[in-house]
C-alpha cells in the first residue's frame, strides 16, 4: 500500500498544492519585512480567484484572467496601505476588515453577475506547460517518469511560484529596493533619517504582496479548481502567513516552508482515497494542514523573530 | 566665513520654548562644545539643523548662503552629518548595509557590495576608524556601533558633524578614542559640534564652549578661560558640588548573596562564569568592568530579565534564583536599567504612568484590579517635583522628554519604590552634573537607610565616589575585590582590562591605551 501512497503524483500534488500558499507567503514576506502586517492576504487571495475567473469566463482567455487577479489583488491592498499607512490605523483591525470585505463583496457580486450563490460556470483549467512522453525503458524510464511526473508536469504559474520565491530573495538581499525594505520594517526613522521615503517603500511592498496574493488566487481558480466557489480559499491566506513565519520572513523559506504544508496536504488527500484501508475518521486527514500551521505558529519548532517595527505605523516627527 | 551659521533659531512645544532665538556660528575646523542642563534645548537645536524638526523661526546659513533645511536628506546633501542621542542603526543589518543605507553604489538597482564595502575600508582607514564591515550592528558593542554611525555620516559627505551626547555611552578607553578619531576629523578640515555632560571632556576636546539654559543661550567661553567649577555654575546658575560626601560604611544584615552564578547571553554562550559574592544593607558594591564583560547579563539575572543556567541568587534568606521580574519586584529589587529606552520607558505612555510601571497593580495605585488615577497622580507629581523632572506636567508622554529627563523619570520610580535592594547600572547616564550630584546624594541615602545598594557603571569616578566595595568584572568572573580607599583608576584600569591575568589577546587594543595614557 506504501507504494500506491509514495508515488510521483503525491509530490507533484505537493508543489501543487504549495503554490497558492508560497505566492501569498512570499507577498507576506514582503509585506512584513517592510513593517506593515497584513492578514488581508486570505481576502486578497479571494478576491484574486472571484476576478480570475469572471474575465476568463467573460472573455474565454485565461491569460487575461490571471492579470485581472493580480491587478484586483494589488487594488484590494490598496485599502490596506492606506488605512495603514496613511491613516496609521491598527493593521491587524484593517486586514480583518478586508477579510470580511472580500468575503461579502465576492458572494454579492457572484448573485449579481450569474444570478446565482455556490459555485460558477466551469472555466476549464489552464494545461501543464511541459507535455513530455513517459518511458517504459527499465531502471532510467523510472528514474525519468519520476522526474516528469514531479517537475515537468506543471501548469505556468506553479513554475512562476518558484522563479518569484528565487527573484524576490535575490532582491531582497542585492538590490537597494531590498536593503530599504530591510532596513524598513527594523527602523523606519533610521531610513527616514538618510533621506529614504518610509511612506512610499511601505506602499509599494503592500501593493506587491497584493498582486502576489491575486496571483495566488488564480492559480487557485484558473489552474487547480477550474471554478469559483465562494470562500475556496478556505483559510490559505493564514496558512501562507504561517509559512513567512515558518520561512523566517525570507522568500525561498516561505516558498519550502509552503511545500511542506502542500505536502501535508497532498498525503491528507491520498490518504482519503485509502481510508478504508487505514480505518482513521478522514476529518482527521483534513486538519493535517491546520494543525501544523498552529504548531508552526505557537513557535514550536524554534522562535523565530519577525521585524521589529512590524505593525508599528511610522510617524514623523 | 562660518561653515554653519543659526540665526535666532526658535522651535515651541506645547508648553515649552525648546529653543528661544538660539544663535550659534561654527567655524571650518572647529570644535563648539554645546553644553547645558537636560532639558535645555540641546537636541532640539540639532534636530532643527539636521531637518528632523523644523522651527518656528529662525535662519540657518551654510557657508555663507542662507538654506531651507525640511528634511535630513536636504540636510546631508549640504553636508551635515548627525550622530544620534539615541543610534539610528538597523540591528539585523551589516555595518556596510548601514553604513550605505540611501546611498548605495551599483548600477540599475543592484547594489554593488565589493564597491561598498571597499569605499567603507578606505574611510575607516583614512579616519582611524577600524571596524569589521560585514560584522551586524547587533553584535557590536556600543563603542562600535557609534563609529559605525560617523562612518556613515562621512560616507554621506559630511563636512559638519554633529555628535549628540557622543560619549554617555562610552567607556573611558572608547571615550579617548572618541577624541582621538574627532582630533583627526577637524585636522581633515571638517567642523564638529560636540554635546556632552561631561565637564572634563569639554575642557580637553573643545575649541570654544557654547551654554545653554531654558532654551537660550546663556554664555560662550573658551577652555583655557574657565574650569570645570565654572562652568557648572554657568550651566546650571548655581554652585555645584562635583564630589559628594559620604560616612563610613554600616554593613548590616546581609541582602544579596549570588552564588556560583553561571548565565548565558543571547547567543547562548557563557556570558557570566561562575560568580559569587554579597552586598549588604547599608552598603554600595560596585561592579566595575568594560562593558560587555558579564555585566548586563548578571544583572538581569538578578532582577529575573534572564535566567541564570546554574548557580543561586538569595535575597534576604529568600531565593529569587528563578524568580520573573515581577516576583523580583515583589521581593523588593529595584533596577535602573542600563538602557533607558529598551528596559526602562514605554515611551507610548504618559509620565505618570511610566513613574509608577511595576507598581501599577498595587495600592495605592490600583486595588481589586482597578487603577486609581489620582493617586498616581498624586505620586508622579511628588516624583517629577523630588527629581526636576522638566516637563509641563505628567500627561506628557515620555517619548517627548528630553534624553536626561528621561533618565530621572527612571530613577524617580526605582528609588521612590523603597526597595531592599537597588541594582543601578549606569543611573547618571546622560545626566547634567546638577542631576548627578542629586541622583548620586540619592543613592547615598539609601545606603544610609540600611538598604542595599548594587552599582555598575562605566565611570570610574562614579565608582570610586559611590562604592564601599568594588568588584572588577573581566570576561565573566570577578578577577579582583577592593575597598575604596585602597584603589585608584589606574589599577580599576588595569584590572578591568584583564591586567590581572586572564587571557589577553582580543583586548590588545584596551591595553595599549591604558598604558599609553599613564
Ligand atoms: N517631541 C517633543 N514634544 C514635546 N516636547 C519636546 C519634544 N522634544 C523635546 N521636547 C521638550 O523640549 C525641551 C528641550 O529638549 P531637548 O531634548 O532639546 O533637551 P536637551 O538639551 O537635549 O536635554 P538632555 O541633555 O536631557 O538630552 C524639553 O523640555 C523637552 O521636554
Ligand atoms: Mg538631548
Amino acid at each position: 500500500m506504501l507504494g500506491d501512497i509514495i508515488t510521483p503524483d503525491l509530490f507533484a500534488s505537493a508543489l501543487r498544492m504549495a503554490t497558492p500558499l508560497a505566492l501569498a507567503a512570499i507577498g507576506g514576506t514582503i509585506c512584513e519585512r517592510s513593517g506593515v502586517v497584513n492578514i488581508a492576504l486570505e481576502g486578497m487571495m479571494l478576491v484574486g480567484a472571484f476576478f480570475g475567473t469572471v474575465i476568463t469566463l467573460a472573455t474565454g482567455n485565461a491569460w487575461l484572467g490571471i492579470i485581472a487577479a493580480v491587478v484586483s489583488g494589488v487594488a484590494v491592498s490598496a485599502i490596506h496601505a492606506f488605512a495603514s499607512i496613511n491613516l496609521r490605523s491598527d493593521q491587524v483591525v484593517s486586514g480583518t476588515a478586508i477579510n470580511i470585505l472580500a468575503l461579502g463583496v465576492t458572494g454579492f457580486m457572484m448573485e449579481r453577475l450569474y444570478g446565482h450563490p455556490g459555485t460558477t460556470d466551469p472555466t476549464g483549467t489552464l494545461g501543464p506547460v511541459f507535455k513530455f512522453a513517459m518511458s517504459d525503458d527499465g531502471f532510467f524510464g523510472t528514474i525519468w517518469n519520476w522526474i516528469n511526473g514531479i517537475f515537468l508536469s506543471h501548469t505556468p504559474i506553479v513554475y512562476m511560484a518558484i522563479i518569484i520565491a528565487i527573484v524576490a530573495q535575490w532582491a531582497m538581499f542585492r538590490t537597494r529596493w531590498g536593503l530599504h525594505l530591510r532596513a524598513l520594517g527594523e527602523h523606519p526613522r533610521a531610513v527616514d533619517t538618510v533621506g529614504v521615503s518610509v511612506i512610499r517603500g511601505r506602499w509599494i511592498a503592500v501593493l506587491m504582496s497584493g498582486g502576489l496574493a491575486g496571483l495566488a488566487g488564480a492559480n487557485l481558480t484558473l489552474e487547480q479548481v477550474g471554478s469559483f466557489t465562494e470562500n475556496m480559499t478556505n483559510g490559505r491566506g493564514f496558512i501562507a502567513l504561517a509559512a513567512n513565519i515558518f520561512g523566517h520572513w525570507t522568500p525561498v523559506g516561505s516558498y519550502l516552508a509552503s511545500l511542506l504544508f502542500g505536502f501535508a496536504d497532498a498525503l491528507q488527500i491520498k490518504l482519503q482515497i485509502f481510508r478504508g484501508e487505514i480505518n482513521i475518521p478522514p476529518q482527521f486527514f483534513l486538519m493535517l494542514p491546520y494543525v501544523l500551521t498552529v504548531v508552526v505558529l505557537a513557535g514550536v519548532i524554534g522562535r523565530a523573530v519577525g521585524p521589529a517595527a512590524v505593525g508599528k505605523p511610522y510617524e514623523k516627527e | 566665513m562660518p561653515v554653519l551659521e543659526l540665526r535666532e533659531i526658535t522651535k515651541i512645544f506645547p508648553g515649552v520654548v525648546a529653543n528661544d532665538r538660539v544663535s550659534l556660528e561654527l567655524e571650518r575646523g572647529e570644535i563648539v562644545a554645546l553644553l547645558g542642563e537636560n532639558g535645555a534645548g540641546k537636541s532640539t537645536l540639532m534636530n532643527v539643523v539636521y531637518g528632523l524638526m523644523s522651527s518656528d523661526g529662525g535662519q540657518i546659513l551654510v557657508n555663507g548662503e542662507m538654506v531651507k533645511i525640511k528634511s535630513p536628506r536636504q540636510a546631508i546633501d549640504l553636508g551635515i552629518g548627525m550622530v544620534h542621542q539615541h543610534f539610528m542603526l538597523v540591528e539585523p543589518l551589516t555595518v556596510t548595509e548601514n553604513i550605505i543605507l540611501g546611498r548605495e553604489p551599483g548600477r540599475l538597482g543592484v547594489i554593488d557590495f565589493a564597491t561598498a564595502r571597499q569605499k567603507v575600508q578606505e574611510i575607516s582607514a583614512r579616519y582611524g576608524l577600524k571596524v569589521d564591515p560585514d560584522a551586524k550592528i547587533m553584535d557590536l558593542s556600543v563603542g562600535m556601533q557609534q563609529r559605525v554611525e560617523i562612518l556613515k555620516a562621512l560616507y554621506q559627505g559630511a563636512s559638519v558633524l554633529i555628535l549628540d551626547e557622543p560619549t554617555a555611552v562610552l567607556t573611558p578607553q572608547e571615550v579617548k578614542e572618541l577624541f582621538r578619531v574627532v582630533r583627526s576629523l577637524v585636522d581633515e578640515g571638517l567642523s564638529v559640534v560636540f554635546i556632552t555632560h561631561k565637564l572634563e571632556e569639554v575642557m580637553s576636546v573643545s575649541d570654544r564652549i557654547v551654554v545653554m539654559r531654558d532654551g537660550k543661550v546663556v554664555g560662550e567661553t573658551k577652555p583655557s578661560e574657565t574650569d570645570d567649577v565654572g562652568l557648572a555654575r554657568m550651566m546650571v546658575g548655581r554652585d555645584v558640588v562635583l564630589s559628594v560626601e559620604k560616612g563610613p560604611s554600616t554593613c548590616g544584615a546581609q541582602v544579596l548573596e549570588v552564588t556560583d552564578l553561571e548565565v548565558r547571553d543571547d547567543r547562548g554562550l557563557e556570558a557570566v562564569r561562575g560568580v559569587s559574592f554579597t552586598v549588604c544593607g547599608g552598603e554600595v558594591v560596585a561592579l566595575a568592568g568594560v562593558s560587555g564583560n558579564g555585566q548586563s547579563e548578571l544583572v538581569e539575572a538578578i532582577v529575573g530579565l534572564r535566567r541564570p543556567s546554574s548557580g543561586s541568587l538569595q535575597l534576604k534568606g529568600l531565593d529569587i534564583t528563578h524568580a520573573s521580574a515581577r516576583a523580583s519586584i515583589e521581593a523588593g529589587v529595584s533596577h535602573i536599567p542600563e538602557d533607558r529606552h529598551r528596559r526602562g520607558l514605554v515611551l507610548e505612555f504618559d509620565l505618570a504612568e511610566n513613574l509608577i510601571l511595576g507598581d501599577h497593580r498595587l495600592p495605592p495605585f490600583a486595588s481589586h484590579g482597578i487603577m486609581h488615577p489620582s493617586a498616581i497622580a498624586g505620586v508622579a507629581e511628588r516624583r517629577i517635583e523630588d527629581y526636576d523632572v522638566r516637563t509641563p506636567s505628567w500627561h506628557v508622554l515620555a517619548s517627548n522628554l528630553s534624553g536626561g529627563n528621561q533618565q530621572k523619570v527612571v530613577v524617580a520610580r526605582e528609588i521612590g519604590r523603597n526597595p531592599e535592594l537597588l541594582v543601578a547600572a549606569q543611573p547618571t547616564r546622560g545626566l547634567d552634573v546638577g542631576s548627578i550630584e542629586f541622583v548620586h546624594k540619592q543613592i547615598l541615602a539609601e545606603r544610609e537607610n540600611g538598604k542595599a545598594v548594587l552599582l555598575v557603571s562605566l565611570e570610574l569616578e562614579e565608582v570610586l565616589s559611590l562604592a564601599d566595595r568594588i568588584l572588577v568584572i573581566f570576561e565573566g568572573r570577578i578577577v579582583q575585590e577592593f575597598t575604596v580607599d585602597e584603589v585608584d583608576e589606574e589599577t580599576l584600569g588595569y584590572y578591568m582590562t584583564g591586567g590581572g591575568g586572564s587571557k589577553l589577546d582580543g583586548e590588545a587594543e584596551h591595553v595599549e591605551m591604558t598604558e599609553g595614557d599613564s
